[in-house]
């Protein structure tokens, strides 16, 4: 099989010596065997070439990765001193001189994100006032780039887990009992259309005719905050409610206040958009982002890489009896991006849907697994829930065995054990977020090493600096046109 | 007066003085959750309608700065695309803002980075946003939105007036380094007492090297003033000096008590026989382990200025007296 590339031709790569030693970063790819031409190029390490009025620079997020960036360019990292003050504000010392140059700052919004985003934003900062020509942020995990409706989804599991008095908190604003994880399984929170159709056994105020031996009679003031609520947009099974302990005594006259009002969870898109490019941003380069319609809130260049073409490459090589493998997108919102893939390797495609017609909302399988093998594709790996819960669902419909190629592997909480305790059999991620913890922590929970495998993405990240620090055509990156035998 | 309109939310950095504030004027602190995904990113839920209200948002940069900030300006992003009539960052202890004192010898681009930082928060912000904060602060000029800048200065005033045994005869004000000069004669002039100050050589930054005393302190009790105590190493240096040269007394005043790594512990051990620190920081545990620390309310400042700001009228009152 030959990948053949839109672009009119090939470029040719650095300037390649005939060695053929992979990355040291890497070791989760086999030296190719000359199949991959183009390709190769990025996986070879070049001998030595000086890059005019280029600077790498590094955040204290992902140093192994701007090592791995600047190898492939073959420079050093730019010179800068991160450390924080003992108040806890972050210092920043760029140490070379960075005037005239093009730099590229590397920084990953992984770990502690509000750190590494300060550190970036005066990273940046310094930059600017130090003349420096222009300058280009390199995210591969975009912060904040999820944007949640609520601090809950709607299924009741937490994006977080929340310590007990936010909760109370929580309750009391909205006058409801929140599915607190602990408490309540997700699977049994009931959902809002069936709350709407009965309100009476969800509702107190409701008790009236349905219910036997409570005889509140359904007052005036209930009525109409009932039409009020079946009026409302219903988001989430909480803001049905229409009266509250809370009632409206606290503040007074505040009618606006209390829980008829919508809870809602601040969405800070244009915020980071808005402080990268006021810190003096002049580009952006990231992988994978969550919502591509996220480079609409920048007014300057976004380039959204794709980690694809080193997934295709991972599944061919690695994945034994791929072609009659099927791949899997663990829930809607992926679709699209599993298709992509199915296409372009010409697989079969299958969906894990959660089917809300009924009562309690089950995830279902549209598709046919039945003894294959699987790759689940995701752009993210967070607490892995969506993951082990599609896994289940697979090998439930008989799949023989389940890998998951996810993008950004940041295994936050207990994520390791919920992938260790589901049947997925590898994790591969890729190196966007540091994996080096990760791998050891899966390797001791599980006994197997390899239960986590890592592809670099340091090649295609390395490709797009240098081309766009030549001023060459990016594109060569995303249009990538298999011709499958 | 419509105080129903005012809204104060209040983020991780120091509930306890936003409730005293809230308390002050008579309300309830607004309901937001504000906390963190399992990822570390944070997460701003906010439980009321903001629309057409005057919201000041308190948050202190203190304890861990760089949350704290992400925290604050997400509640404001959050309130500006949530139709707030004008949204106000109330700030006790302005962050970063100590990097400007930097020398320029080194790391270029750090010693002015702090200022075009500030300035681009703000930016954020749009310009809706006023920075309110006591002592320590940017210049004026960086912001382009009216920035007001309390001083603690009266409430400093008062403390000495009303704990400093025999303070109109026996007491000496002194600042621990020439560039606290200004600030030090403001407050002796207001007393009318004698001033003193204290030269320091410093070779790096949070280490002092060698002090020489300008004044004479004989017999009287040295009142040490100063804007931030973070080590205290300089604190507590100058008091033993003073000691050296016959105070009977020390004392220290400092608008913004950080004390960060071993200075509670420097406190304990120095000459020093209070140090007093305004409640901008929060230091509740601080003081079982320093019987020494003692604290001074700001709260009613900044619930005064939060009420004129509101009402329109003048906060300049404030600079010269401190709320009872």
């Amino acid at each position: 099989m030959v990948w053949l590339f839109a672009a009119a031709s090939a470029p040719p790569p650095l300037a390649c010596s005939s060695r053929h030693d992979p990355t040291p970063t890497t070791d989760a790819f086999a030296t190719p065997n000359g199949c991959f031409h183009a390709l190769d190029a990025l996986t070879t390490t070049p001998t030595p070439t000086t890059m005019r009025d280029l600077v790498v620079l590094g955040g204290s997020s992902h140093p192994e990765l701007t090592r791995a960036i600047c190898e492939r360019l073959a420079i050093s990292p730019g010179h800068v001193k991160l450390t924080k003050f003992s108040n806890r504000e972050t210092n920043v010392e760029v140490i070379e001189s960075v005037r005239g140059m093009d730099v590229y700052i590397v920084q990953s919004g992984c770990g502690s994100v509000n750190d590494n985003l300060m550190e970036l934003l005066i990273m940046i900062s310094a930059c600017k006032i130090a003349s420096a020509r222009k300058i280009t942020a390199v995210l591969p995990l975009f912060p904040y780039s999820r944007q949640p409706d609520g601090p809950y989804k709607r299924n009741g599991m937490p994006l977080n887990r929340l310590s007990d008095e936010a909760c109370q908190k929580l309750a009391d604003m909205q006058g409801m009992p929140f599915p607190h994880v602990t408490s309540q399984p997700a699977s049994r929170s009931p959902s809002p259309t069936k709350m709407l159709e009965h309100p009476e056994r969800y509702n107190s105020v409701y008790d009236g005719e349905a219910k036997v031996g409570a005889p509140t009679p359904v007052s005036g003031v209930a009525r109409l905050q009932k039409i009020q609520a079946d009026h409302q947009i219903v988001r989430s099974p909480r803001s049905t409610s229409p009266v509250s302990a809370y009632g409206g005594s606290v503040n007074g006259g505040q009618g606006k206040a209390g829980a008829q009002y919508k809870l809602w969870t601040a969405k800070p898109g244009t915020l980071i958009a808005d402080m990268l490019v006021a810190a003096g941003a002049h580009h952006i380069i990231t992988m994978d982002m969550h919502h591509p319609q996220f480079q609409g809130f920048f007014d300057i260049p976004v380039d959204n890489l794709n980690s694809y073409p080193l997934m295709y490459k991972y599944i061919v090589e690695k994945i034994p009896d791929w072609k009659n493998a099927v791949i899997v997108s663990p829930d809607a919102g992926g679709a699209k991006r599993a298709t992509a893939i199915a296409d372009a390797l010409n697989m079969n495609f299958a969906l894990i849907h959660k089917d809300r017609r009924h009562a309690t909302s089950t995830l279902t399988l549209v598709g046919n697994v039945k003894d294959r093998v699987v790759i689940m594709i995701d752009d993210i790996a967070d607490t892995c829930h969506t993951l082990a819960r599609a896994a289940h669902v697979l090998t439930r419909n008989g799949a023989a065995k389940v890998y998951a190629l996810v993008t950004h592997g940041i295994m936050s909480g207990d994520a390791i054990d919920r992938l260790v305790r589901s049947p997925i059999d590898t994790l591969i991620v890729s190196n966007t977020v540091p994996q080096v913890e990760h791998v050891k922590a899966a390797a001791t929970a599980c006994g197997r090493a390899d239960k986590i495998k890592v592809f670099d993405v340091a090649p295609i990240l390395a490709e797009a600096v240098r081309r766009i620090h030549n001023g060459e055509s990016v594109s060569f990156l995303f249009d990538i046109v298999p011709i499958v035998n | 007066m419509s105080t129903n309109s005012i809204k104060i939310f209040s983020g991780n950095a120091h509930p306890d003085l936003a409730y005293l504030i809230a308390r002050r004027l008579g309300l309830d602190l607004g309901k937001v959750v504000v906390s963190k995904y399992s990822n570390q990113e944070t997460s701003v839920t906010i439980g009321e309608s903001v629309r057409d209200e005057d919201v000041f948002l308190v948050q202190s940069g203190c304890g861990e700065i760089n949350d704290n900030l992400m925290e604050l300006l997400i509640m404001i992003n959050a309130c500006k695309t949530a139709s707030a009539r004008r949204i106000t960052a109330v700030m006790p202890c302005f962050p970063y803002a100590r990097q400007d004192k930097k020398d320029n010898s080194q790391g270029r681009a750090a010693a002015r980075l702090s200022t075009m930082r500030v300035s681009l928060w703000v930016r954020v912000g749009h310009d809706h946003v006023v920075a309110v904060q006591l002592g320590l602060a940017p210049h004026p000029g960086v912001f382009n939105i009216p920035v007001d800048n309390l001083y603690a200065e009266p409430s400093v005033l008062k403390y000495i007036r009303d704990h400093v045994p025999n303070w109109a005869t026996d007491s000496v004000i002194v600042s621990p380094d020439a560039g606290g000069a200004k600030r030090a004669t403001s407050i002796a002039d207001r007393l009318g007492i004698d001033f003193a100050i204290i030269h320091k050589e410093r070779k790096k930054a949070n280490e002092v090297s060698r002090m020489v005393l300008v004044g004479d302190v004989k017999g009287k009790a040295a009142i040490l003033v100063d804007d931030m105590a973070d080590t205290c190493g300089t604190l507590c240096l100058a008091a033993k000096t003073l000691v050296d040269h016959g105070a009977s007394a020390v004392y220290a005043i400092v608008t913004h008590g950080i004390l960060s790594g071993k200075a509670l512990q420097a406190i304990n051990d120095s000459p020093l026989t209070q140090v007093v620190v305004t409640n901008t920081i929060p230091h509740d545990e601080k003081k079982v382990k320093c019987p020494k620390l003692a604290t001074i309310d700001i709260s009613a400042t900044l619930a005064e200025a939060i009420r004129r700001t509101h009402n329109g009228e003048s906060v300049s009152y404030l600079f010269t007296h401190a709320p009872e």
